[in-house]
């Protein structure tokens, strides 16, 4: 089943959410880690293993890197769900 | 992540909001496991960080990472595994890659920290081990002696500049292998190479370096998961992120052990755990022991529980029986292949358990939490998580083929060291127990002590014994007046020179024998006093008179130098409060008191001073 772009939003929404232990995190298209205070490198890995998790998928090294803003994620995510 | 976590940690998270911290912690601590992801292992750390570390009874201990790679995602884990553990772990992590040129500066952050503990995180990439295809084993011999000494160069470096332990990595041997099979038979073969390299660190590794043989810890977690390409070529992570609380487990329970901390006995249950079946009501014949498949495991985690019991882990039964039922197997059962021999303390009755655990551990004279408790009923087990927090009980599974694995994977007696008196420590307890049964048997302690028929022998250091003398300093904690701790190279250095005079001393009573159990380093302050620099003594032989023999070797080696005064030193830590009045009980005057040290200083001019003891000396027994 091929999930919409919003649904993909929602929950990656969730997973920055318990990643930052912070239910108050919105995610937005042009996000990046200047916007969240906690998003830096380290964290950064932390979040990419969770997005792994949830989406069951497995992302390639470059790819780990590229997901510098949270369009770029849900184009890759969109991308590896259909 | 399972709805059940997920509801378990939301359980914590409102534990903490609402201050109960001691609650949380043991809710967050009950739903962990080691192999869980990394991304849970996260959110634990997440959820421990938020707590008040001071109220969770943690004992802080200093380690420093030298990593060649990214560790500070396992850092999270390894802190929070810590604390499972019962530590608080403070962490210095160094720029990675720089290790040779940090342990070698004096100057370096990492010697300022002051760490308890320097963890050498290396791995398969960290050695070069080319040997061209088909090479000769001198060839080999040569390249795997290369590595090694890079290594044993770096413990040299770090020891002239730190009394920390060592914890070395060795190298986890890749999954890939150019020559296939091939790699596994041939000496110069990939994996031979790891192999051969791994024997040779572990024999080059002296005291005070611990190997972490973390090829093991993959080859447990599965190669094919611990290996993750990805994540070394983006950002230098070594191994999966998902092996974090897996490793990190390990290095807490072997940091555990080399705090003198690990679990030292295993009381276990009978029926259904030790045979399949209920003595009571099924009798001799009708116990599945022996043959079957059933019976095939009961012996089988019998033999694993001997081994262990011949590594000195301590034995305890505790049943719900008849004793003389309870007996029966052990007498009688061609299959039963732990005796009776091997127990050291035997307690079968229908009194509760929590009660008889507790009478366990007063016997053997051991803390609870150094029990492991093992029992095949879920209630049983409840009752003692309930009531006996301490003492650790592992859950175990339905079917008995599973039971060693259940136990082994808990890593709860891991040892750094193996030394004869580890060998024999299951006979000295048992002895023990027998002793205790003789005290409650006399009518006063002189008649007790007369009865045991001690005879101790007092000695200079000499190389055989320096293992166990090492062993003795830094391992103790409670009866060690001024927790002084010396490598076997310091004690070396201690022995050679004349202003210190060394002495141990060994036990041996009608029961047994106690082994080596007391060190004393006396140091001459000066022209007229006698200064006690270690006095360190097994908890196991209290109140036999060993103190008073010990303390009357003191006054005699004074005199024979011509001294006046022995003086003596108590330095309160957390857990030497039991020898916080030993110097005033032996007479000693106060000379200052601070808060972190009392000075006692006694005359020795008048024969009062020496002490009446049971104990005879001799040169040899």
């Amino acid at each position: 089943m091929t999930l919409t772009r919003e649904e993909i939003r929602q929950r990656l929404e969730k997973v920055f959410q318990d990643v930052f232990d912070n239910d108050k995190i919105k995610l937005f298209e042009t996000m990046t880690a200047e916007d969240l205070k906690e998003w830096d490198s380290l964290m950064h890995i932390s979040l990419v293993v969770a997005v792994e998790k949830e989406f069951h998928v497995r992302l390639n090294a470059a790819e780990v890197g590229q997901l510098e803003n949270v369009g770029a994620m849900l184009d890759l995510l969109a991308r590896k769900n259909t | 992540m399972p709805p059940e976590t997920k509801d378990k940690l939301a359980t914590v998270k409102t534990l903490i909001a609402e201050n109960r911290a001691e609650e949380a912690w043991s809710a967050l601590k009950a739903c962990v496991k080691p192999d869980d992801d990394f991304s849970l292992q996260h959110r634990y750390f997440k959820l421990f960080s938020k707590m008040p570390c001071e109220r969770l009874g943690l004992l802080p201990v200093r380690v420093a990472f030298l990593a060649s790679s990214t560790v500070d995602h396992f850092i999270e884990a390894f802190q929070f595994w810590m604390a499972v553990e019962g530590y608080s772990a403070q962490i210095f992590n160094n720029p990675f890659n720089t290790l040779e040129q940090t342990a070698a500066d004096p100057g370096s952050a990492l010697y300022a920290f002051k760490p308890d503990f320097i963890w050498i995180f290396t791995g398969y990439r960290d050695l070069d081990l080319a040997v061209r295809s088909g090479g000769s084993e001198a060839l080999v011999r040569e390249k795997i002696q290369e590595n090694v000494e890079r290594f044993t160069r770096l413990w040299q470096s770090i020891r002239q500049n730190s009394s920390a332990i060592i914890l070395q990595n060795n190298a986890d041997a890749p999954l890939v292998r150019p020559f296939g099979n091939l790699d596994g038979q041939a000496p110069w073969g990939c994996t031979n190479l790891y192999r051969q390299f791994n024997v040779a660190l572990g024999m080059a590794a002296d005291a005070g370096v611990v190997v972490l043989d973390i090829d093991h810890l993959s080859s447990e977690y599965g190669k094919a998961r611990w290996c993750d390409e990805r994540y070394w070529y983006h950002s230098k992570h070594a191994f999966a992120l998902d092996a974090s609380g897996f490793a990190a487990h390990q290095a807490a329970c072997t940091i555990r052990a080399c705090k003198g901390q690990a679990k030292k006995a295993l009381v276990l249950d009978l029926d259904n755990t030790l045979w399949g079946g209920i003595i009571g009501d099924d009798g001799l014949d009708g116990l599945r022991l022996g043959h079957g498949t059933e019976g095939e495991a009961y012996v089988d985690f019998q033999r694993y529980v001997l081994a262990l019991k011949n590594r000195g882990v301590i034995l305890a039964i505790c049943s719900k029986n008849e004793e003389e039922n309870a007996r029966l197997p052990f007498l009688k059962h061609p299959d039963m292949r732990i005796k009776l021999d091997d127990v050291a303390v035997f307690q079968a009755n229908w009194d509760n358990k929590a009660d008889n655990i507790r009478e366990i551990a007063r016997i053997l004279n051991i803390g609870l939490d150094a029990l492991v408790f093992v029992d095949d009923n879920p209630a049983e087990r409840e009752l003692i998580r309930q009531v006996l927090p301490m003492v650790a009980v592992p859950e175990m599974p339905q079917d008995p083929a599973e039971y060693i694995r259940a136990l082994d994977c808990k890593k709860y007696f891991e040892m750094t060291a193996f030394s004869a008196e580890d060998a024999g420590r299951s006979t000295m307890y048992r002895e023990n127990a027998q002793r205790a049964i003789l005290q409650r048997q006399a009518t006063n302690l002189d008649d007790y002590l007369q009865a045991l028929n001690m005879q101790a022998i007092s000695h200079t250091f000499d190389d055989f014994h320096l293992p166990r003398i090492a062993q003795l300093i830094n391992k103790s904690n409670q009866f060690h007046l001024t927790t002084t701790r010396y490598s076997e190279a310091q004690i070396r250095e201690i022995m050679k020179n004349p202003e210190y005079v060394c002495r141990y001393f060994k036990l041996k009573d009608r029961f047994g024998d106690n082994g080596l159990i007391c060190v004393l380093i006396l140091k001459k302050k000066d022209a007229r006093i006698l200064t006690v620099d270690t006095w360190v003594m097994s908890c196991r032989v209290l109140t036999r008179g060993m103190e008073e023999f010990v303390h009357n070797e003191i006054v005699k080696i004074a005199r024979d130098l011509g001294l006046l005064m022995v003086e003596g030193c108590y330095l309160p830590t957390q857990k030497n409060g039991l020898v916080k009045t030993l110097y005033q009980k032996l007479d000693y005057e106060l000379a200052e008191e601070t808060a972190t040290l009392s000075r006692w200083t006694l005359a020795i001019s008048d024969d009062a001073v020496l002490r009446k003891t049971f104990i005879k000396p001799v040169s040899a027994y």
